[in-house]
């Protein structure tokens, strides 16, 4: 399943005091099966852009189009939109409401008009895919669990409608580093099995271990757009936007400005090891 | 989805009115209301509808926001106006519209009770105009203050309005969030009769209160770790005081005041 977005614009509040632009003509496409990273500066755009992906928001200007079809036309099916692209706002523990966890994961497919039996099929399955005992959490409260199992809940419960594109706003954001690393690597996993995922980083380093590609928003635009590796070629203008470059490309500058030949478009931990080491073996030789 | 709602009335700008301290705003507002009453014709309205033409002049708030002050009670001004027109009791038959007869005098004493109100609402709007919320609260907290002699909690008072108009846009906001989520997740807010509606309302309601009383426990907290502890012994950032200006704006209420008890009298 494809996702475009063609010269979308949208705009807050038209015609009011309160106007305001929060993207301006983005074009850009989630391919299926991709790791898209949307990355950028608070404010510039990212969160209006996401919900556009599901048609939460109407374009100002521009169109939507799920597989060709424009999804603000008459005759297309809201709901079924919003069971295909999936959106995990951020914080997403805050709009658990029901008696218990069963209760809550079942929210999405009871809307989506299934049987009991299948809707119970489907909780238990989205329980286990985040990685919870169906047994254990099924007739807890959701509001007695902890921070991250409540998120672990809330992401349930967007994946029992089984949506096709996952689509995840700082899904890791406040957690402490464990549940962090679990979380990240949840949504991996996700992505290995075959969900198109996109997700709103404010980590680099997260962007560069998981997205296959990723787009940059500055101030409402799309002003860069690719893979990893491309996008953090350009550290400089990434660090000149006021955002963070992975921590290995950091050392990479700081290494080549120091006049060691350190190559350009490492970013993977891995990858600089072997770098660094093949560094130190020729160092070695020169001595 | 809640885009078209201006919270609070308040219209910032520069100009005497608002300037004017609250504490005698509040006090204007309530002598308006004396002068409409007092009023006991329809020429005695005309002094009034001239003050309020020459305050809303002076405090740059545009005539058509003043005016939209009057929507909601749109219904309500003509419900009353047809029903004071059709059987309030009069003399002098005006027009016979076969299953009633108009009478001069119901009419205008319809006019007269339309006015009545519609003067009472746009002071009321002229006063939220032009004052900040939080402003209008310490106004009314420094006016209600004496009354703490009988235990009336003012400050207390003053503080929860204060906290209540500062946290309205913040759940708004929250709401717009979560609806969203909940939306998201196949919730139909928009269609269906009003049993089905008012169920949808619980996905949105719970987690609002819920995020209400977690805010209000950080507040709290936060207000405890600043040593708040109550109106006692508190000082002010920015201390009221009265100014020639609104010495000035009492003596003119009080023209006005005279002037309508005169054309009452007179005619």
């Amino acid at each position: 399943m494809q996702i475009t977005l063609e010269n979308v614009t949208h705009t807050y509040q038209p015609g009011s005091p309160f106007q305001a632009t929060a993207i301006r003509n983005v074009n850009m496409t989630v391919n299926p099966g991709e790791f898209l990273a949307l990355i950028g500066h608070t404010g510039s755009g990212k969160s209006t852009l996401a919900q556009h992906l599901n048609g939460l928001l109407k374009p100002t200007e521009g169109r939507v189009l799920l597989d060709g079809q424009d999804i603000h036309e008459k005759g297309c099916d809201k709901k079924e939109v919003r069971r295909k692209v999936g959106l995990v706002f951020q914080y997403p523990e805050h709009q658990l409401f029901e008696e218990t966890v069963a209760k809550d994961v079942a929210f999405g497919p009871k809307n989506l008009g299934l049987s009991a039996g299948e809707t119970d099929a489907r909780v238990r399955e989205a329980l286990e895919k985040v990685g919870l005992n169906y047994d254990d959490m099924a007739e807890r409260s959701p509001f007695e669990l902890s921070g991250g199992q409540m998120r672990r809940v809330a992401i349930a419960g967007v994946l029992a409608m089984r949506p096709e594109c996952l689509v995840l706003d700082e899904p890791a954001a406040g957690l402490d580093p464990q549940s962090r690393e679990e979380m990240l690597q949840l949504i991996s996993g996700l992505h290995e099995a075959g969900s198109t995922v996109v997700m709103i980083s404010h980590s680099m380093d997260d962007v560069a271990r998981f997205a296959t590609r990723a787009v940059v928003m500055e101030k409402g635009e799309a002003v860069m757009a690719g893979a990893p590796e491309e996008i953090f070629r350009h550290a400089d203008r990434l660090v000149a936007m006021g955002l963070d470059v992975p921590k290995v490309c950091q050392l990479g500058l700081r290494l080549r400005e120091e006049g060691l030949p350190f190559p350009e478009g490492v970013f993977r931990e891995e990858d600089a090891a072997a770098a660094l080491l093949s560094l130190w073996k020729e160092g070695k030789g020169h001595v | 989805m809640f885009d078209n709602i201006t919270l609070g009335q308040y219209y910032p700008a520069q100009s005497v009115v608002h300037a004017l301290d609250p504490r005698m705003k509040i006090c204007l507002l309530v002598l308006s209301i004396v002068a409409i009453f007092l009023a006991g014709n329809l020429l005695a309205f005309v002094p009034v509808m001239a003050f309020l033409a020459l305050a809303c002049k002076m405090s740059r708030v545009p005539v058509k926001l003043l005016i939209r002050g009057l929507k909601p009670l749109r219904f309500i001004l003509v419900f009353t106006f047809l029903l004071n027109l059709f059987f309030l009791q009069g003399e002098t038959p005006l027009l016979n519209l076969g299953f009633a007869v108009i009478k001069k005098e119901a009419l205008i004493l319809s006019v007269h009770y339309a006015l009545r109100l519609v003067l009472l609402v746009l002071f009321s709007s002229l006063l939220t105009l032009t004052t900040a919320p939080v402003t209008l609260t310490d106004g009314l907290e420094r006016l209600l203050s004496p009354l703490r002699v009988i235990h009336f909690p003012a400050h207390e008072m003053a503080m929860m309005m204060t906290i209540a108009l500062r946290f309205i846009p913040t759940l708004l906001e929250e709401a717009d969030k979560i609806m969203k989520a909940q939306t998201a997740r196949g919730a139909d807010f928009e269609s269906g009769n009003l049993i089905k509606r008012a169920k949808a309302m619980v996905p949105l309601l719970v987690p609002l209160f819920v995020s209400a009383f977690r805010r209000a426990g950080d507040l709290a907290m936060a207000m405890e770790a600043r040593c708040y502890h109550g109106g006692e012994g508190r000082t002010r950032l920015r201390v009221l005081k009265m100014a020639k200006n609104d010495y000035l704006a009492l003596g003119a209420m009080g023209l006005l005041i005279a002037c309508v008890v005169l054309l009452s009298r007179v005619y």
